[in-house]
């Protein structure tokens, strides 16, 4: 059962670029043999790449590694929308154009998205995005993808590595 | 710059970073944190230090307020001279004034050992 399939996984940029890619299904990854589809990562922006209009690429380094993310901002121009009623429209670009103008160089940054992989690089196309005020938010992260990666071990057949996490974070298996 | 070119501030604590540790490296890209010290505005380079340890951080491409006695955090890459002293180029900097400093580097330690054993048993 896919439980996590629809749900943003927390995961650590070290983990999130060892996923692999379904070759069958273009939005699913594998992460230890479990599908995925969506990510939240949290971390410092440290480029910030904006097209007014078409989007703002940028990276999440959350001291583990970077992730690339990609915000776009071509709703109210794209086929893909218009489709769709155009209130609801309105409504979503201003939501990604908030968001493009919260993620500045430097800030905590909370992200959640799909995971897309572009041109054979992975990178996560946002849903949203908070700043993070509180500077434990980086720390609280961590320990939260740890967590759950040592609970999706105790599930499946690497007890050693499992176990080893399990003592190495204190969590009962 | 492409997003992809950008590498990642590697975790280091301050006490760490000495000529006789691997992090300290012509180039490195760093994460730090400390309490800022000392600022001077015509240079604008910053001093800052964690327990008795101390960095300066060269922060002219800085758009960040400084105050000194607050905590920072820096991410760069670390500039060494001929006599090794050493200077962080920063490119990002963020006030970290509320962050629990034990709890960080308590989950530091454990964000390593954890990275440590997923390697080990991804190649064992």
């Amino acid at each position: 059962m896919d439980a996590l399939y629809n749900t943003h996984v927390k995961l650590l940029a070290f983990d999130f670029l060892k996923l692999t890619p379904s070759p069958t299904d273009p939005s699913s990854f594998f992460r230890r043999g479990k599908r995925l589809s969506r990510a939240e990562t949290v971390g410092i922006v440290v480029t910030r790449d904006l097209k007014p209009g078409k989007f703002v690429k940028f990276t999440i380094d959350d001291g583990s590694g970077c992730i690339s993310c990609v915000l776009w901002l071509n709703q109210l121009n794209s086929s893909y929308f218009s489709r769709r009623n155009p209130s609801d429209v309105r409504l979503i670009a201003q939501a990604a154009t908030d968001f493009a103008s919260d993620l500045q160089l430097g800030v905590l940054a909370r992200v959640r998205g799909r995971i897309t992989d572009y041109r054979g690089a992975l990178q996560i196309s946002v849903s949203d995005v908070v700043v993070e005020r509180d500077p434990n938010m980086q720390i609280l992260h961590w320990l939260d993808c740890m967590r759950s990666l040592v609970m999706l071990l105790a599930r499946i057949l690497d007890s050693d590595c499992s176990a080893s996490c399990a003592r190495i974070c204190g969590v009962e298996r | 710059m492409a997003t992809s070119a950008v590498r990642f501030g590697a975790l280091v604590t301050l006490e760490e970073l000495v000529p006789s540790s691997p992090q300290f490296t012509q180039g490195a890209s760093l994460r730090v944190t400390g309490k800022l010290q000392e600022y001077d505005i015509e240079t604008a380079i910053a001093s800052i230090v964690e327990g008795n340890a101390s960095l300066k951080i060269d922060t002219q491409h800085l758009k960040v307020n400084l105050r000194i006695g607050s905590l920072y955090q820096f991410i760069g890459e670390l500039l060494i001279d001929p006599s090794n002293q050493a200077i962080l180029r920063a490119r990002v900097g963020r006030n970290v004034d509320g962050m629990d400093l034990n709890l960080y580097h308590q989950s530091l330690q454990l964000l390593r050992d954890f990275q440590a054993e997923q390697m080990n048993s991804t190649t064992s």
